[in-house]
């Protein structure tokens, strides 16, 4: 965020030749006082809430990082980095970082491409598409604990919806919430269920905006609905497509409800946000440790953002 | 003046706001350098302490006890009316009701008068200075401390002082359907080894119908609670005090032999979410669950229910059975006054006539020996088999009660073991690494010399 301040747009500085250039000094006038004070009392009370909410807790958490603190206890021991030597040198690391980028890349790619199908078929012009749209967009707004419960059942391999679906096929079911590979799997669906409609919804405002003039004369030139799709819908999504690549990705690093809902355990589900939550809140009481991979999932998600920013935006195309 | 935030920015920031979201979730506790604390056990004097007019009491409710903890509680406000009793629901279950006495305790605020703690959970509170011990309480209030079932009562004793009193307290049972076994051509009673057991299991998977003769509890259910029962019928165990022997080959063969009646003898499976709903849906023919599950399974079961003690295995048929539930603790950061509100309202629920109506409503045993249980048991005679049971009790495994996070560890292995078809021998190798360094780092320095 930049602020501009008082001289007029086009006016240049007048220096005498041979002179350094200085800098203007900038000069507050009578206008871009109020305007500052209106900015400050639009802001101030957010920023005032971030502050104390966020950023405070985030720098607590920092410090808390690099101490040896059972939760619940009132002293610690200030042991340096020694939480993230740990994390980083035991088994934990390969495995909780494997299932982040799993459960992340996945579930992107998944509600993504499922998102932008869903949405090429609500954009066709048929009877029922209002409802469909309804329909897909609801589990998003749907409580993740509720969904968790109810897929939960669905899956039951004792008497769950799907194992009596896959006995009258005369088929056993796989035993999902059992099986630490199947668990991962079943949340990932379920997952992917839940937030497809939003990137549905967000593909099909970006499709309806779509310049139609361009499209016809596309039509015109003979290139069929797939050419059309592939070299020119597909490119003027990518702002997005862009929007939806972040915004998924940084909601996907920290999904909590659903894992915590079907696998308690983190049993083959225990992504990084889970696992900082169960080293604090679950049976390890290790919340100096936890405060450790909190501090790891917060880089991650910083630099994805700003890998993002520099190169993917690149590839955007605005219009 | 301009303010420019495109959507580049915008996108930056949610980046920025979003991590830092990921950090804020942790509370705030005050923590400075030093060593962790333990409970001091020093007796708390209350002698011209006046009792609280209101304590909060933290419940998970154990064995569905929400409508009798209310009738206690009326009881004991009838007895007590200057001091009110507030039921809070702290969580669904042994483990969020930790989260929460934990958050408190670390946020230095909102502490119950009482809490509900489970075996697990207990010795935790006590090496981080979160609860008291209940001795002088009950020697101000005349507790009659002889009278409490000793095996139940000496679980919360450490350091010379008593640090909980038992409450909700279960064993496992063995449940089995009776129609089942009758249709099997199977005595009507619960197996007295895992042996005699695995001759009758393909039997009844034949003649039931069941998908299973046995169901293992749910792993994420305190599988390190149940299995105790094998691995002691083949001499092994999680620990033998503080030495870890999850992997010796009695516990080995034990686990092997378990795997084995799932993948091998094909004739046994294991709960998802609830081995009791599983019986109770005649999903199995029989399965282990707590004695807090018995009224739940009498309810819902549309078959005869049969229950007995847990079977032994080749090297003990005898206490082979953990005790296990939930006990009461008062925190040490509310007021002398809640303490001594919370130590009346702990007397009154461990009274003999308290105990037999929590039984009564739950299942649970009563903690009293004096305990009438004439009317309970003419109603629920199967009860009995809980109570007679105690008596072959074993104390549990050190690793599985006073190691934190060991429950869950043991749980993984087991779903290795069980659902993966893992090797034993390398994944209990794998386990009691795992639990020497929990134990090296977390409760070793912790330990009173």
């Amino acid at each position: 965020m930049t602020r501009q301040l008082a001289p007029h747009p086009n006016a240049k500085p007048k220096r005498p030749p041979g002179h350094p250039a200085k800098v203007p000094r900038r000069r507050w006038t009578a206008r871009s006082r109020r305007d500052f004070l209106v900015f400050l009392a639009m802001a101030l009370p957010n920023l005032v809430l971030i502050a104390v909410f966020t950023y405070r807790p985030l720098f607590s958490n920092m410090y808390y990082s690099t101490l040896d603190w059972t939760l619940g206890s009132p002293t610690a021991t200030v042991v340096g980095f020694s939480n993230y030597v740990t994390f980083f040198t035991s088994n934990d690391a390969p495995k909780v970082l494997g299932t982040t980028a799993v459960f992340t890349v996945v579930t992107v790619g998944g509600s993504m491409v499922l998102g932008l199908l869903v949405a090429l078929a609500l954009n066709a012009k048929v009877r029922g598409t209002t409802f469909a749209r309804s329909a897909v967009f609801a589990p998003y707004v749907l409580s993740g604990v509720g969904v968790g419960l109810v897929w939960l059942f669905i899956f039951d391999p004792g008497y769950g919806v799907l194992a009596w679906l896959l006995r009258g096929l005369g088929q056993q079911s796989p035993q999902w919430i059992n099986d630490p590979q199947l668990s991962l799997v079943m949340v990932i669906l379920v997952y992917v269920w839940k937030n497809l409609g939003y990137c549905a919804v967000v593909y099909l405002a970006g499709l309806q905006s779509l310049p139609q003039d361009v499209m016809e004369a596309a039509s015109l030139d003979g290139a069929n609905g797939f050419r059309r799709f592939v070299s020119i819908s597909l490119p003027l999504l990518s702002p997005t497509t862009f929007f939806l690549l972040i915004t998924t990705m940084l909601s996907s690093l920290q999904a909590f409800d659903l894992i915590r809902i079907m696998t308690p355990l983190g049993t083959g589900t225990s992504t990084l946000i889970y696992e900082a939550y169960l080293q604090a809140f679950g049976a390890y009481n290790r919340a100096g440790y936890s405060a450790a991979i909190s501090v790891v999932l917060f880089a991650i998600l910083l630099v994805i953002t700003v890998l993002q920013l520099r190169f993917v935006e690149r590839k955007v195309h605005y219009s | 003046m301009t303010l420019h935030l495109d959507r580049r920015h915008f996108l930056g920031l949610a980046g920025a706001t979003a991590a830092a979201a990921a950090l804020a979730a942790c509370g705030g506790p005050s923590t400075s350098g030093g060593g962790q604390a333990t409970s001091q056990a020093a007796d708390i004097d209350f002698s011209g302490v006046k009792p609280a007019a209101k304590i909060d009491f933290w419940s998970s409710h154990p064995g569905q006890s929400q409508d009798v903890e209310k009738s206690l509680i009326e009881k004991f406000q009838a007895k007590n009316p200057g001091i009110a009793v507030n039921l809070v629901t702290a969580g669904a279950n042994y483990e969020e009701i930790a989260q929460k006495f934990q958050t408190a305790q670390a946020a230095k605020s909102g502490l119950p008068g009482v809490v509900v703690l489970s075996d697990v959970w207990w010795f935790r509170y006590y090496t981080n200075g979160s609860i008291i011990p209940v001795d002088s309480l009950t020697k101000q209030l005349n507790m009659k401390m002889d009278d409490f079932q000793q095996s139940l009562v000496n679980d919360y004793k450490y350091d010379g002082k008593q640090w909980a009193l038992p409450y909700g307290r279960s064993t496992p049972l063995f449940y089995y359907n009776k129609d089942h076994f009758a249709a099997a051509g199977i005595p009507d009673r619960a197996p007295k080894t895992w042996q005699e057991f695995g001759e009758w299991a393909p039997k009844l998977k034949a003649s039931s119908g069941a998908q299973y003769a046995y169901i293992y509890p749910a792993l994420a259910g305190y599988a390190g609670w149940t299995l105790q029962n094998m691995l002691w019928g083949w001499g092994g165990g999680w620990s033998n005090q503080w030495d870890i022997t999850c992997d010796s080959a009695e516990s080995v063969a034990a686990l092997q032999w378990a795997q084995d009646s799932i993948y091998k003898d094909k004739w046994a499976g294991v709960s998802s979410k609830e081995a009791a709903d599983d019986f109770s849906a005649g999903l199995t023919s029989t399965t282990i669950s707590s004695t807090g599950s018995l009224l739940g399974i009498l309810k819902s079961a549309k078959f005869n229910v049969g229950v007995g003690f847990l079977p032994g295995g080749p090297k003990a048929q005898s206490n082979v059975c953990p005790t296990g539930g939930a006990g009461l603790g008062i925190p040490s950061g509310i007021t002398k006054e809640e303490q001594l509100a919370a130590g009346m309202f702990l007397d009154f629920v461990t009274q003999p006539e308290s105990t037999a109506e929590f039984s009564a409503a739950t299942g649970y045993m009563p903690i009293r020996k004096s305990a009438d249980m004439t009317a309970v048991l003419a109603k629920t005679p199967q009860i009995k088999t809980a109570m007679d049971q105690l008596a072959v009790t074993k104390v549990q495994d050190n690793a599985r009660v006073f190691l934190p996070g060991a429950d869950q560890e043991m749980a993984k292995a087991a779903a290795k073991i069980l659902t993966q078809q893992g090797d034993v021998k390398s994944t209990m190798t794998d386990l009691k690494s795992t639990l020497q360094g929990i134990y090296d780092r977390d409760v070793k320095p912790k330990l009173k010399s």
